[in-house]
């Protein structure tokens, strides 16, 4: 076992960028673990994104293209990983956290009898061994994992968590590799766009509102407009969601969505552990909030102690102006 | 059909401590049914109804789990089955999957597995695809809807509801779903069939039971830490909200934060 190997996801075509991503720290870790960085593209049609890979540091690009491929099913991706392990022989894989790659990652992982690691926001290599640094109980405690030796490690990570590999590379070469023989115990009938979809894990800014906006008319007279003239997306509290006011979609904490955004605007959320766990690694936080005490004021950049009623439509209309928007 | 639920105990909320062995320390932390189980649990209430058979609740963990697993009976599970041995208590998720998938080899006549998508503690959503593996069936992860169960032709099918897609996918029975939050409304039980169900021990089976030894964790933790304080931050002060609100608009641009 030596090197690198990396999930290649794709995004309209192109490489994701978690995977450019991946490929930045990958490159690093293939040279810690004296080994090759090497890159796996999976898919009815892998020649565009196969060149991507290669621009973007890979020794190695296996490819298993086939039909069958062209749609995620655990099975068909499962069994070309599994070719691809067998070529590579990687000590590590990276994939990212994404939940289609938790599918296929917790079963490859069981397949190859690996070290899982979900989730994960920094890996190191000491002295040949790969180690991954991944929160739980909503970020409240940050796990260092240590793998068995003798046994790959499939670390499945967070997006954002590393630089994108700068690409321009050239020299890589391109193996491709059949399907092996797999039954396919799924059946995909239909893929559809989620209608109305915010992706609140891919948004720069979230304005959330929580109880504090009084009532389920408040929450869209007040929160989405803010969010509009911030250019960002809209979350809530798990207890208007519960109340009905606005949907699961939309709910940030810890059975809701885990966000990282660049700014997070809490608006009447008092900032229960549950929600924190579901945004405390934003890189800015701003509170507002009538009650001084309430608990998002301690993980704030920027607290304001007011009514939100009276506060957001200023603010509203403060950035329209000072932005243009 | 026979459907097993998969289901944990875990803390409340996760406002936990760390030990100086790293075990998680939830002391005075109420102790409640991992809340995407109790989905996993309704869901398979309201296919059991649909087809009859029996609707087994199923935990690998301690004695004090037995009172969420009650409350799963109380709820309409039919049976319970406490997967218990000191062997299993560092094991990682997927060696803990094995240990699962031994057990329902062992029911045999299992036709559908439920479990929440994670649990709230761990949160790494692992232990239903490294059940199916282990298990040799197909799995649906993140299924937002059943659409549905048909056990004379043996297949499944359902919405799994990823971040910004729906797929719409049939899998053959047996399989392994994992199910998210707004999948249904679970059921809460009357007092009266949580007194019903309050003395039952559910059966235990050990690694002995199973035939499973020589299991070990490939993952381990090696350190354990809470996360590193966010800097202080500052409370925006003026004389009236309009004021406060121009230097909050003002700290943000100088600040590039917009």
């Amino acid at each position: 076992m030596a090197g690198v190997l990396v999930y290649i996801e794709q995004v309209g075509g192109d490489v994701a960028a978690v995977s450019r991503e991946l490929m930045g720290k990958g490159q690093e870790l293939a040279a810690s673990l004296g080994g090759p960085l090497n890159a796996l593209v999976v898919g009815g049609d892998v020649a565009g994104l196969a060149n991507q890979a290669v621009a973007l540091g890979a020794a190695t690009v296996y490819t298993v293209s086939d039909a069958s491929l062209a749609t995620y099913t655990t099975d068909g991706h499962v069994a070309a990983a599994i070719a691809a392990v067998g070529a590579a022989q990687p000590a590590l894989m990276l994939a990212s956290a994404s939940f289609q790659m938790r599918d296929f990652g917790a079963a490859l992982a069981a397949d190859l009898d690996a070290g899982l690691a979900v989730d994960v926001t920094d890996l190191k290599v000491d002295g040949g061994a790969v180690s991954a640094v991944r929160p739980s109980h909503g970020g409240n405690v940050i796990n260092t994992y240590s793998f068995a030796a003798g046994r790959p490690v499939v670390a499945l990570v967070r997006k954002q968590s590393f630089a994108e590999a700068a690409g321009g590379a050239s020299g890589g070469t391109v193996t491709s590799l059949p399907l092996p023989a797999t039954t396919m115990r799924t059946q995909v009938n239909n893929v559809a766009p989620k209608t109305g979809a915010v992706n609140l894990t891919d948004a720069a800014i979230i304005v959330s509102g929580g109880r504090g906006l009084s009532d389920k008319d408040n929450y869209y007279k007040l929160i989405p407009p803010l969010a509009e003239a911030l250019g960002g997306a809209y979350g809530a509290s798990r207890a208007i969601v519960d109340a009905g006011w606005v949907p699961y979609e939309h709910q940030v904490g810890q059975t809701g969505k885990t966000v990282s955004p660049k700014l997070y605007v809490a608006a009447g959320v008092s900032g229960a552990i549950q929600h924190l766990a579901g945004m405390r690694t934003s890189r800015n936080i701003v509170a507002i909030n009538k009650d001084p005490e309430a608990p998002m004021f301690r993980v704030a950049t920027f607290g304001l102690v007011g009514d939100v009623n009276e506060v957001l439509p200023l603010l509203t209309a403060e950035l329209r102006q000072r932005l243009g928007r | 059909m026979h459907i097993v639920v998969c289901m944990k105990q875990v803390p409340r909320d996760n406002s936990v401590k760390i030990n100086s062995d790293l075990s998680i320390n939830a002391d005075g932390i109420e102790k409640i049914i991992n809340l995407f189980d109790e989905y996993a649990i309704e869901e398979g209430l309201a296919w059991n109804e649909k087809h009859g058979g029996k609707l087994t609740v199923l935990s690998m963990g301690i004695d004090e789990w037995v009172e969420q697993m009650r409350r799963a009976l109380a709820m309409g599970a039919t049976d319970s089955l406490l997967l218990k041995d000191a062997s299993f208590a560092n094991l990682d998720t997927l060696a803990a999957a094995k240990v699962v998938a031994a057990a329902i080899k062992k029911l045999g006549d299992v036709d559908l597995v439920f479990c929440g998508r994670n649990s709230t503690d761990d949160e790494s959503g692992a232990f239903a695809p490294a059940l199916a593996r282990a298990l040799g069936w197909a799995q649906l992860t993140y299924v937002g809807k059943v659409l549905e169960v048909d056990p004379a032709g043996k297949k499944v099918t359902a919405e799994r509801h990823l971040e910004t897609v729906i797929e719409t996918v049939t899998a053959s029975l047996p399989a392994v779903v994992s199910v998210i939050k707004d999948i249904n409304s679970p059921r809460y039980p009357s007092l009266l069939k949580i007194k019903k169900v309050a003395k039952i021990q559910p059966p235990v089976w050990t690694a002995a039971d199973l035939g499973v030894s020589g299991l070990s964790a490939a993952a381990t933790i090696s350190s354990r830490v809470p996360p590193p304080p966010r800097p202080s931050g500052e409370i925006i002060d003026g004389p009236d909200a309009a004021a406060k609100v121009r230097k909050l608009v003002d700290k943000l641009l100088e600040n590039q934060i917009i």
